[in-house]
């Protein structure tokens, strides 16, 4: 297997993680109504959507590598495919609230049917194309890489969340 | 208990606090006007009485119990800016339809009862598409009373009446206050509000200015209030 | 419980009769599915033997897009005149407003798919009465899933703007799962074929999908009525 591959599962996993930050944060919001959860939520959405089309990206180029094609309907690479236009119809149902507080509700409900779709996805593509997808080693590289990706998705995820913050409703006195 | 009680309620919408620290009570039997200038957070305080929207701090109680749960709204009768009746149905339909959803026993005959006394008797059958701008308003009447709410929301309901609704609506007001019910009717149409209130509470951009008995002097001036507690 | 079921039946039975007196949202979705049936015939040879093998998943398509103008109309039917308002302030749960709205839609959906069907089953001259059945279960289990999460989209979109993009767009990567093993097994059953042991994992995977959107929906409605 050649170098790229290191690549695809660790960005994959990450998006995976930052997925199962927004699904937490989304419930977060809903039992709390705490805009930070909201601001949590988005900001890791983003995070998974822009790892997740990093990851898509670098499984085109391995599996050109691999066969000349650019698409070959992989069962990863098409779940992958599905979930990132999940999570875009997220952040597309959030430019079209204008009310912040509908805006966080429906992003948070919206959230929680992605991230429940997510498996299923997963299992449909596994079925529809079985046998195609070749079994994911953990070497060190491919964790080490998965950690550092993480940590970076974080950070991102952090400061994302707290810009968002900023511009947030004040505590009220 | 208090019929209506809110306590401490603010409503925000992003930074912008459309509602401040509302504090009010309505006792039953009480007729409360809320008057403000346009954007002064009547319609805003209105719906979150009613459950519609639930408010960034404090609660709401009417009759003891959370606008939002199923017990509370079956008590609260709400007339909101539209009229909530179905242009393609027939007027006698819409008051059945609400009358079953409120759990009205034999709604058919609550709906004919009804339309009969809002003059809408002759037009059971006709299509909401098809009638006038007073009909609709008196069929919106007619739906917010059908199920003898004890507790009742209106907002700006004088506004685009004509006399013949005007005479209908005040005349069930009266009633349902003589009843013991209660009435919270937001308006900037003064004269017919100030008629029948028994409080005034005056809204400032977000803020009450003043909370209190509406007075002869109130009643007889509208402007008075705005003079006094508002900007003007 | 049986006051649950009752306010379904009187939400149901208003929404299917605003329709039916007005006929819109039938109309319309029936002429659409025609017309991508009709256009689906230019892009592929109708008796051309390997149509014939993907005719079950161009069925599905039509079935999703025309079922979506139907969806549309769910909540958007309560915006004249601020009936939302009356509908939400009445003492019926929000759980069963949204069954009732679901119900409505998907007996108009399946309503527009019966009809589309032996249309469908002439233009491509598939034996689509052979296991009829069977077929009609994939209908309803596919169609219902469809109108769940449509009927929920309905009540996210009602006062957005593009609000007729934003409802497919987010209606259909949802649906991925239920869709995609819709289209698996209708593709068997309508040239004729039973659904073999193999095929009964996506019967599964309907099922699931269909009780997992369902539950979800019941339980966060309010949350997206009231907010």
């Amino acid at each position: 297997m050649g170098e790229r591959d290191l690549f695809y599962i660790p960005l994959g996993g990450t998006a995976a993680l930052g997925a199962a930050t927004a699904l937490t944060a989304s419930i977060g919001f809903l039992r709390t109504r705490d805009f930070r959860f909201d601001s949590l939520a988005h900001a890791a959405t983003e995070t998974s959507l822009a790892f997740l089309g990093a990851a898509i990206v670098s499984g085109c180029f391995v599996i050109h590598s691999a066969t000349g094609l650019w698409w070959t309907w992989d069962a990863r690479l098409t779940a992958a495919l599905v979930c990132w236009l999940l999570f875009a119809t997220c952040l597309m149902l959030r430019q079209g609230v204008e009310e912040p507080s509908r805006r966080a509700a429906f992003a948070a409900v919206w959230s929680i049917f992605a991230c429940l779709d997510v498996p299923l996805v997963a299992a449909t593509a596994a079925w529809w194309k079985p046998g195609k997808a070749l079994p994911i080693e953990w070497t060190w590289p491919r964790l080490g890489l998965l950690a550092a990706m993480a940590i970076a998705g974080g950070l991102f995820t952090a400061v994302r969340a707290r810009h968002e913050d900023s511009g947030c409703v004040p505590p009220v006195d | 208990m208090s019929a209506v009680a809110v306590d401490g309620v603010w409503k925000l919408y992003g930074d912008y606090p459309a509602l401040r620290d509302i504090r009010l009570e309505a006792e039953p039997g009480t007729c409360l006007a809320l008057i403000g200038r346009n954007g002064a957070g009547k319609t805003t305080l209105l719906r979150i009485i009613a459950g519609f929207s639930r408010p960034g701090r404090g609660q709401v109680r009417i009759n003891g119990g959370e606008p939002r749960d199923t017990a509370t709204r079956r008590q609260v009768g709400f007339l909101g800016h539209g009229i909530s009746v179905y242009d393609e149905l027939s007027a006698l339909e819409n008051l059945t339809l609400y009358g079953r959803l409120y759990g009205v026993a034999d709604p058919p005959r609550a709906a004919r009862e009804w339309l009969e006394r809002t003059g809408l008797a002759r037009v059971a059958n006709g299509l909401v598409r098809e009638f006038s701008r007073g009909m609709r308003q008196r069929l919106a009447v007619a739906r917010a009373f059908l199920h003898e709410p004890r507790v009742l929301l209106l907002d700006e309901p004088f506004t685009a009446l004509d006399d013949k609704a005007i005479g209908v609506l005040s005349g069930l007001l009266r009633e349902a206050l003589a009843a013991g019910k209660t009435v919270v009717m937001s308006t900037h149409q003064l004269r017919e509000a100030l008629e029948l209130a028994t409080q005034v509470a005056l809204l400032v951009r977000g803020q009450l200015a003043f909370h209190g008995a509406c007075t002869p002097e109130m009643a007889a001036d509208p402007g008075l209030v705005y003079a006094r507690y508002g900007e003007g | 419980m049986m006051g649950f079921f009752r306010q379904v039946g009187v939400v149901a039975a208003k929404d299917l009769r605003a329709e039916l007196r007005t006929k819109e949202a039938i109309n319309s979705s029936l002429a659409f599915a025609l017309v991508i049936l009709l256009m689906f015939s230019f892009a592929f040879d109708p008796l051309a033997d390997t149509t014939r093998e993907i005719a079950g998943g161009l069925l599905w398509i039509v079935f999703a897009f025309a079922g979506t103008l139907v969806l549309n109309r769910s909540f958007a039917r309560e915006l004249p005149n601020d009936c939302l308002d009356g509908l939400i302030a009445a003492p019926v749960s929000r759980a069963a407003l949204f069954l009732g709205k679901a119900c409505a839609s998907f007996l108009l959906v399946l309503g527009v798919q019966l009809v589309s069907l032996p249309v469908f089953g002439i233009f491509y001259n598939v034996p689509w009465t052979r296991q009829f059945p069977e077929l009609f279960l994939v209908l309803v289990l596919g169609t219902w899933g469809l109108t769940v999460v449509g009927t929920i989209s309905s009540a996210l979109t009602v006062n957005i703007r593009l609000r007729e993009l934003m409802l497919p767009m987010l209606t259909y990567p949802i649906l991925f799962p239920a869709l995609l093993g819709a289209m698996q097994l209708t593709a068997i059953l309508v040239a004729g074929n039973p659904i073999g042991p193999g095929d009964f994992g996506w019967l599964k995977m309907m099922v699931g999908f269909d009780v997992i959107y369902t539950a979800v929906s019941l339980a966060l409605v309010e949350t997206i009525l009231v907010s």
